[in-house]
């Protein structure tokens, strides 16, 4: 069962494994030390920054919600022209104008056109 | 700056240090980074094959360390959380690259105080070892590499790698098999 080639290969396959097993990096945690600090300016800048665009974004909702639609515009400007005596007159003098220039032109007869006339 | 306090045990003080870089101290974070990184390096230079790129994932470990230092719950040793976080990494990293690991490894053994030929032996058994392991599925290289190297139990392995106990024993016993096939010449057939 046990075969030495088994043993010799499982203990130099220990030995090399182990040999890099531990690597130590000489000012290693200085860096690390370094790259967090850059990490957590970076996590702020993006936490502000982020803070910043949904503030950004609430007032413009708050802007647009309590802006009246269109729609709500449209009917009171309609209410609006409703009430107003003095643009329904103008509605009827427009359309009085209207009516004038559609009748057909006919010419007057002159004063003296009249007094001359027979039975006069 | 003090270094250790003795009449703690390591995962205590791990628990105190863990405590307090969650309030923002930078010393106890530079601690525990020189507690544990030479073994992190270890690990991640035996699954990625390269130096600079497991200096830079275990860096990358320490910063999510930071991130997560308040919400961390001490139920699991801090240097199993660590590998467990570097073996996501290196997943990530594998996806990146498109799955192989570096081939051309950049272990150069130390001779120590072997004569000049057991030196060359041993510098050559450990890159033909770091070739073979790099050629390994990534799941039994990094079983291997927890159990052998870390000298890590299979429940801690498990645990980080997110699989049953059972598969982590499959992985090894293949690993093995498949290390002995890539080293035949080195210790000859079964």
């Amino acid at each position: 069962m046990d075969n030495p080639n088994h043993n010799a290969f499982d203990q130099e396959l220990a030995a090399s494994l182990s040999r890099g097993r531990s690597v130590a990096v000489p000012g290693f945690s200085g860096r690390v030390v370094e790259a967090v600090r850059a990490d957590r300016r970076r996590r702020i800048v993006i936490r502000w920054s982020s803070v910043a665009t949904a503030a950004a974004a609430c007032l413009v909702a708050v802007l647009t919600l309590s802006a009246p639609s269109e729609e709500a515009l449209n009917r009171q400007t309609l209410a609006l022209v409703a009430r107003d005596e003095s643009a329904q007159l103008a509605d009827l003098l427009g359309a009085a104008d209207d009516l004038s220039l559609l009748s057909p032109a006919v010419e007057k007869p002159s004063v003296v056109e009249v007094l001359n006339a027979p039975g006069s | 700056m003090a270094q250790e306090e003795p009449t703690l045990p390591d995962d205590e003080d791990d628990k105190r240090l863990m405590a307090l870089v969650a309030e923002g101290d930078d010393d106890a974070l530079r601690l525990l980074v020189n507690r544990h990184h030479a073994r992190l390096v270890g690990y991640l230079r035996g699954e990625v094959g390269s130096q600079a790129t497991a200096e830079e994932l275990a860096m990358e470990v320490f910063i999510r360390l930071h991130r997560a230092a308040s919400r961390w719950r001490p139920e699991a040793k801090l240097s199993t959380y660590l590998i467990h976080i570097a073996h996501n990494l290196v997943l990530n990293e594998w996806r990146r690259r498109g799955r192989k690991p570096t081939t051309a490894l950049e272990f150069a053994a130390e001779p120590g105080d072997s004569t000049q030929q057991s030196a060359r032996r041993v510098a050559e058994l450990d890159e033909a070892f770091q070739r073979a392991i790099a050629q390994l599925p990534p799941e039994q290289r990094t079983a291997i590499l927890l159990v052998v190297q870390q000298e890590l139990p299979y429940e801690d392995i498990a645990e980080i790698m997110g699989v049953p106990v059972s598969s982590v024993k499959t992985w090894i016993h293949r690993a093995r098999s498949r290390l002995r096939e890539l080293l035949k010449d080195f210790y000859g057939n079964e």
